[in-house]
């Protein structure tokens, strides 16, 4: 029988994982620096939009933690210059300087525990639509 | 405050493009979106763009799973092994939901998800 995708029936994302050696820690940095809402039955789940981010620490799973240098969640933000300069204000570690892509600003930076972030704002339009 | 808006997508990196775009377009099943640029395919999950890009050198897996609902875990997971997709121990049941962990071809991590408990309950 040949194999379809759609099988597997993916119907949504219903959270992202970020894995963390100290989970109140990471909680204070989604919540508190980066201003995610607070899911209202788990003060470890944060929303971006419509992405549950929920942190967990492997190592109270017996695994082994270690960050995530792949995987960057992309966060928009009106402003991307000005929400790294708030950032950075803040001790927030970025990587590298914020680039143009040509479609879109991107800016690269860690939560506490070197999890890869992005701060991420597409300024043109796809093809074939027009300007907002 | 940023005002962080929304999440935009999440960005997998990993080793062979086509060999990825293969499996969540395919093997996953999950829709590509066709305005993506080519270097960087997109796969719409509905509300999550799962965003891909393709580096060999100093390649680490992502361990920023992304949990993917399915209406049935051991029934999807068990057409995934079908077709020679690796899952990471036993499938789990938490309480409240069933989830299951593998990954792509490069190691990316992923779930299989689905939460029978009402939230809150």
């Amino acid at each position: 029988m040949r194999w379809s995708g759609a099988d597997v029936q993916i119907e949504k994302t219903d959270f992202v994982a970020i894995p963390s050696q100290d989970a109140e820690r990471a909680a204070a940095f989604y919540g508190e620096t980066l201003g995610l809402r607070s899911d209202e039955h788990s003060q470890y789940e944060f929303w971006a939009g419509d992405i549950c981010l929920g942190i967990w620490e492997p190592a109270k799973m017996g695994m082994e933690f270690q960050p995530s240098k792949n995987g960057h969640v992309a966060f928009h933000v009106p402003d991307v210059a000005a929400a790294r300069e708030e950032l950075e204000g803040k001790g927030v570690t970025f990587n590298g300087e914020t680039f143009d892509t040509g479609v879109c600003h991107m800016a690269l930076f860690e939560d506490p525990d070197g999890n890869d972030l992005m701060l991420h704002n597409r300024y043109a339009p796809y093809s074939g639509d027009s300007a907002a | 405050m940023i005002d962080v808006e929304r999440t935009d997508f999440v960005s997998v990196i990993v080793r062979d493009l086509e060999r990825a775009k293969t499996f969540y377009g395919e093997t996953l099943g999950i829709r590509p979106n066709t305005k993506a640029h080519a270097s960087y395919p997109e796969f719409e999950t509905g509300n999550l763009t799962i965003s891909l890009r393709a580096e060999a050198d100093h390649f680490t897996p992502s361990r920023t799973a992304i949990a993917l609902r399915v209406p049935d875990v051991d029934a999807a997971r068990t057409k995934l092994e079908s077709v020679g997709v690796a899952f990471a121990g036993e499938t789990f049941d938490t309480g409240v939901c069933h989830v299951a962990f593998f990954g792509d071809p490069d190691g990316n991590a992923l779930m299989l998800h689905n939460r029978y408990a009402l939230v809150g309950g």
